[in-house]
């Protein structure tokens, strides 16, 4: 016999109630205060907690490279350069590392991050001889661009 | 503010302390010297006449055997039982039992899933905080505030004072 419609005096019990409420109060057992016991008030703070996160991955980003410019900065300070012309040096004598693995080495790898700063200081040097030397000294050497040979 | 969407939240939200995590490890250095295989069994619970094990059925009887060939380290149980779902249940070096539903899955699904199973260790799949790790970080020595310092401010001892 084929019903269309289920009896409609039928009711049923929900039986995995704790479960559910289970489900959303698991995020919510580190928060403060009452919104991490009491259902109501857990959905709400659970809710924002997600979408917090999801916008908080774009910002993650840049608060990172905030951190290792930081770091870069201060350890180039350490030997007498400042951030911008440190960057720049190192880019204009064809050193592509970024600032993740250039903040790495100067915490790890000092001796390395040394020699980074000096071949900064020396392109500097060089650039201010090529701009105020007035063709009288030879071309830098650290000057010079390396084509790719493919 | 609405409920939040309950039912198929099966992966999990990505909330750093909401979620557990942990970092990027092998077992036991798995790979450094030796590579063992982290699957230690494999379990096919079947019925033999649900419409919706057809596909297990298929797998038992046209690729099962290969499958155990080609890991000779997996013991391959297969059991056809009157359970209501089919399920595949893997069990690790570590202890982790994970259980995958196989119901109305075709035979080659189940192959792949039991490569996949095959090919992972027992660590918990949740949120790795790094895609790197490494035991010696540092080999010139971890920067500490002396490292650029001129070495006066380190020395110590009785010649100094001397001096």
């Amino acid at each position: 016999m084929v019903v269309l419609s289920g009896a409609r005096w039928l009711r049923c019990r929900l039986t995995d109630r704790f479960w559910r409420v289970q489900e959303v109060l698991k995020y919510a057992r580190h928060f403060r205060g009452r919104k991490n016991r009491c259902y109501k008030l857990a959905v709400r703070s659970v809710r924002r907690a997600f979408v917090k996160s999801t916008k908080a991955r774009r910002e993650k980003k840049r608060f990172l490279r905030a951190l290792w410019i930081t770091r870069i900065g201060a350890a180039s300070l350490e030997h007498g350069l400042k951030y911008p012309s440190f960057i720049s040096n190192l880019l204009k004598s064809q050193v592509e590392l970024n600032r993740k693995v250039i903040a790495d080495l100067a915490i790890y790898e000092p001796k390395t991050f040394k020699s980074l700063a000096a071949l900064a200081q020396r392109r500097r040097q060089e650039g201010f001889l090529a701009a105020l030397g007035d063709g009288k000294e030879p071309e830098g050497i650290f000057s010079r661009i390396v084509h790719r040979q493919y | 503010m609405c409920c939040v969407c309950s039912g198929s939240r099966g992966t999990g939200a990505m909330t750093s302390r909401g979620s557990p995590s942990r970092f990027l490890t092998s077992v036991l250095h798995n790979g450094v010297g030796r590579y063992v295989r982290q699957l230690q069994r494999l379990q096919l619970l079947f019925s033999p006449t649900a419409a919706d094990a057809r596909g297990a059925r298929q797998f038992v009887e046209e690729v099962a055997v290969d499958f155990a060939r080609k890991h000779p380290d997996v013991v391959l149980y297969v059991r056809p039982c009157s359970n209501p779902t089919p399920v595949l249940v893997a069990e690790y070096l570590n202890g982790t039992v994970r259980e995958e539903l196989i119901t109305s899955k075709t035979s080659e699904e189940i192959l792949q899933l039991a490569t996949k199973l095959a090919g992972q260790s027992g660590l918990d799949i949740i949120r790795i905080r790094k895609p790197f790790h490494t035991d010696n970080p540092s080999i010139q020595g971890q920067w500490h505030p002396l490292t650029n310092k001129p070495s006066i401010l380190t020395v110590r001892g009785p010649r100094l004072q001397a001096q």
